[in-house]
């Protein structure tokens, strides 16, 4: 694992489009862990330690759109350059690619990827929790009950909640 | 342990507050097999969740277990980062009696209760996490992935590196250890504990109930 962090800060430092998408005969998928989801990705583009994505598939790991004036989420957009290749969208023989570990770094998203397997796991987003940190809001949340419902702390708006961690070991 | 005795508290406690709602999230990756029958033998009728990937924790920068959070009708948080036993347990040996008044309390006067604390100490109480720490997560929901998918070479090297991310948590410690030694309080858990107490440090944040 180290060597692979080695990999990543390395990586940082380099105009990655320079030799992005060499290999494109090898098609590589890529499995994304993210919040309580596993998001298999037929194709990526590959790299040697960042992901890249068709841009539905951005969406399908973490809800941005990519829209002319960036990847937005709800009012949130990042600019985004299409026009031309950056370190965080190329085109390559008419189809783009977004990378979401680019922007996981924007918005000082931690992640973690096991690159033998191709698999991404991407933590809490800052910006969900910035009503956290000052002001003490309750980060919502979204997870499925032992009756196979959908909870979220949403739901118990108008509630006092006693929300309790434990564990059987 | 505590699981049926909150239920007991619940029931009493919806009697005065019916806006009164519990949210126990069992910290497990094991999932069912191993934090459903513990729901199961308490009769629960307050929200069940089995979270196996620890989301809550990360969300919330919590370490331990058990732990608690108070959420006001608003979704404030009103209390953060306690060790929040129902009552004692083993003639002592671990838990707490002087929590369920305070929760108690609470219930009972919503706002006005003497233990909510206000946005500076909520703040205050909220562990900060360090960007080694917030890498933590999904590290260790990487082991947690390769875990479910039985590849327990790839399981121990992420959680191994979760806990050298973050050594201040006692989840990532404790849900390894129970695979590695086949119980989470053995000898190496011990020895952690026994370390952090005589530095002066504490196993869970003291409980603040004056």
């Amino acid at each position: 694992m180290g060597s692979n962090n080695a990999v990543k800060l390395l990586a940082k430092g380099l105009v990655v489009p320079f030799f992005l998408g060499a290999n494109l005969a090898v098609a590589q998928g890529a499995t994304v862990l993210y919040k309580e989801r596993v998001v298999e990705i037929e194709d990526t583009l590959p790299d040697a330690s960042e992901l890249w994505v068709k841009p539905e598939d951005l969406t399908r790991i973490n809800d941005f759109e990519l829209k002319p004036q960036g990847a937005c989420l709800a009012d949130l957009c990042i600019p985004v350059l299409q026009n031309r290749d950056s370190d965080m969208f190329v085109t390559r023989q008419g189809q783009g690619w977004f990378n979401v570990t680019g922007l996981a770094d924007k918005l000082q998203q931690a992640w973690a990827a096991d690159y033998d397997d191709s698999v991404f796991s991407f933590g809490v987003m800052p910006l969900e929790r910035q009503s956290f940190f000052r002001g003490g809001m309750a980060p919502d949340f979204e997870l499925t009950d032992r009756d196979g419902n959908l909870v979220s702390l949403s739901d118990f708006k108008g509630k006092q909640v006693l929300l309790l961690t434990w564990a059987s070991w | 342990m505590d699981v049926p005795v909150w239920q007991v508290i619940y029931e009493e406690l919806q009697a005065v507050n019916p806006d009164f709602e519990i949210i126990s999230v069992a910290q497990d990756t094991g999932g069912e097999a191993d934090a459903g029958p513990i729901f199961d033998a308490g009769n629960v009728s307050y929200t069940e969740i089995i979270d196996v990937n620890h989301h809550i924790s990360a969300l919330y920068n919590l370490v331990n277990v058990p732990s608690g959070v108070w959420i006001d009708k608003e979704g404030r948080i009103v209390r953060i980062n306690e060790g929040t036993y129902a009552k004692t347990h083993m003639n002592g040996a671990f838990g707490t009696d002087e929590y369920v008044p305070i929760v108690r309390d609470w219930v009972a006067n919503g706002p006005d209760s003497e233990y909510v604390w206000d946005s500076d100490r909520v703040e205050d109480s909220i562990i900060e996490r360090t960007p080694e720490a917030e890498r933590a997560q999904p590290t260790f929901r990487l082991g947690s992935y390769f875990f479910q998918n039985d590849n327990d070479e790839k399981a121990e090297q992420y959680w191994t590196l979760a806990q050298e991310l973050d050594p201040t948590s006692w989840n990532y410690l404790r849900q390894d250890l129970l695979y590695e030694e086949g119980g989470s309080a053995g000898p190496e858990w011990q020895q952690r504990r026994q370390e952090v107490e005589s530095n002066g440090g504490s196993y869970y944040r003291s409980l603040e109930v004056d």
